[in-house]
């Protein structure tokens, strides 16, 4: 069996493309996990509300970059609250708890995602239509555009971690959060400040995705479950590992589905998933330690 | 300026301390004695806000602190440095101080001010400063430990062990930067297992036993007298 070349390569564009969005969901969740230990099990349904947010405000301006912002904004501000009235009481807690509070919360978010907007999906606009040639496709500029937005934000929050007062803050509290909060760091705002950035970037991935493959109430499982199977590859709380994860097995996907149905590609990260475990069970990114 | 007064306090259902109680004037070096896994550190951890007294108080300055967030008390002026010293690994030795420097009420001079006092003290630090803490010596941790609590201007220091594990002339500068902060009026509550450097530098000293002090007396009573010593301390 041979693959034409061309089709490798529009496989590989696709794979960056997949795999740039699902490193910006990812981010939030290695990060949340990085500094306050919890798997927050409602982070794809903040994907989807930050979805449903910039439809809304799409619907009532026309303007999609106002969207993204305030999707952003909004579900920022929505993540800071539901972490220090549910998440911070909990700190330190069992890893039990927080994950039933946190898959409890997913499931509350749905339901009024479903009563407040119905069952249907929505798409959003995109806010270029344009395409170019790439071999015998005809490829919208929007999924690369996705691909270089996921990117600037990335790198602009991994500037924000390298530089300044608030990075160190952060740094500081997923090193040692005893020795941060005795050195004067406000620790449990730290936290409530984290898990709304990994909140607005949810948001935003849900706004960029939502041209692509729509915004529906029920999206958010899906968007968990990838990103925390990249986020375990990646070595939890590992944020160069989780979007290398994320890049590595949606190009392994996007290659898998060349000879088998896009939907039983899927196997592959789960294949990948299962195969971490086994032999490095730390990520692929954290020396297993002796 | 610190107070405890039968202060209770357990690590889940094991009562670790047993009605401490202590006292530290300000500007004062005290130093706390006692065998291994009698409750030192968790009196330090417990004055720090990093465990909840269970009963008693903790006093500082006339107010009640005990249940307060270990961030506000570093605010307050109280500052520790574990015996494990918890560098923060990953942060350059300038990040590491900076921790400190970024709290409310600071100018630009002032961190500047702080730094120069420190890199002229632990000239080591200044050279490392763009390295990351955890590729520093031992000793060079334990330096970079006590100056990073210098960044919280405290008026006083909790210090555990500084010297354990430290060759001989490390221990001297550890003296050394005792003696100094003692001329700076910054009180030290020092735990250590070095008797005869504890006896040297303290004002007074107490000695714990079992969750409990035992024995209290000035530096001064028990370099005459090594009775005591031998009977708590076994050396
Ligand atoms: N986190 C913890 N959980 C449970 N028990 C603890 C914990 N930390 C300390 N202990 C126990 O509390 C007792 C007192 O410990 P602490 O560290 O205060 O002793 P110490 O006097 O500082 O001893 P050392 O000289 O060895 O440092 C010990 O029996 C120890 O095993
Ligand atoms: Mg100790």
């Amino acid at each position: 069996m041979s693959i034409p070349l061309d089709q490798i390569l529009i496989q590989t564009v696709n794979g960056l493309v997949n795999g740039m969005i699902l490193a910006l969901v990812a981010s939030g969740l290695t990060l949340i996990f990085g500094i306050m230990d919890v798997v927050n099990f409602a982070h794809g349904d903040l994907v989807m509300l930050g979805g449903f947010t910039g439809a809304v405000t799409i619907a009532a301006t026309g303007n999609f970059w106002l969207a993204l912002l305030v999707a952003v904004l909004v579900i920022a501000v929505f993540g800071a609250a539901l972490q220090a009235t549910t998440l911070r009481p909990l700190l330190g807690r069992d890893p039990l708890t927080t994950i039933l509070a946190t898959f409890g919360i997913s499931l509350v978010l749905q339901k009024y995602a479903l009563w407040q907007w119905g069952p249907s999906a929505r798409r959003i606009q995109e806010p270029l239509t344009g395409q170019f040639q790439l071999f015998y496709l005809q490829y919208p500029w929007y999924r690369v555009l996705t691909a270089v937005l996921s990117a600037a934000i990335i790198g602009g929050f991994w500037l924000f971690l390298r530089h300044g007062k608030y990075g160190i803050w952060i740094r500081a509290t997923m090193q040692d959060r005893i020795m941060a909060s005795a050195m004067g760091i406000p620790v449990p705002w730290v936290h409530t400040g984290v898990f709304a950035i990994g909140a607005g970037m949810a948001a935003a991935s849900g706004v960029l995705f939502g041209p692509l493959g729509g915004v529906t109430q029920n999206m958010g499982l899906d968007f968990t479950l990838r990103a925390f199977i990249v986020v375990v590859v990646g070595g939890m709380g590992n944020l160069g590992g989780s979007i290398f994860a994320a890049i590595l097995i949606s190009l392994l996907e996007a290659y898998a589905s060349l000879v088998v149905s896009p939907a039983q590609a899927v196997i592959v990260s789960f294949v990948v998933l299962i195969l971490t475990l086994l032999f490095r069970p730390t990520g692929l990114f954290v020396p297993t330690p002796k | 300026m610190l107070t405890l007064t039968e202060v209770h306090t357990y690590y889940g259902k094991s009562h670790i301390l047993l009605g401490v109680s202590l006292e530290v004037q300000p500007g004062e070096v005290v130093g706390l004695l006692g065998r291994n896994g009698v409750g030192k550190s968790t009196t330090l951890k417990t004055i720090m806000g990093l465990v909840r007294p269970s009963g008693g108080h903790v006093r500082f300055e006339g107010r009640e602190i005990a249940g307060t967030a270990p961030h506000r008390l570093a605010h307050a002026g109280l500052a520790w440095v574990p015996e494990d010293r918890r560098i923060f690994r990953l942060l350059t030795v300038m990040e590491n101080l900076r921790t400190g420097l970024d709290r409310p009420g600071m100018t630009e001079a002032r961190r500047r001010e702080l730094l120069d006092k420190v890199y002229a003290h632990f000239p080591v630090l200044a050279e490392r400063r763009s390295q990351a803490g955890g590729t520093l010596s031992g000793g060079e941790q334990q330096m970079l430990a006590i100056a990073r609590a210098m960044m919280l201007e405290p008026k006083i220091i909790l210090l555990d062990e500084p010297t354990e594990g430290l060759m001989p002339r490390m221990v001297g500068q550890i003296r050394e930067i005792i003696t100094l902060l003692h001329q700076d009026r910054v009180a030290i509550l020092l735990v250590e297992q070095n008797v005869p450097l504890t006896l040297d530098v303290s004002d007074r000293v107490y000695i714990m036993e079992k969750g409990l002090v035992r024995h209290h007396a000035t530096a001064a009573e028990l370099r005459a007298d090594h009775a005591v010593i031998h009977q708590y301390l076994g050396v």
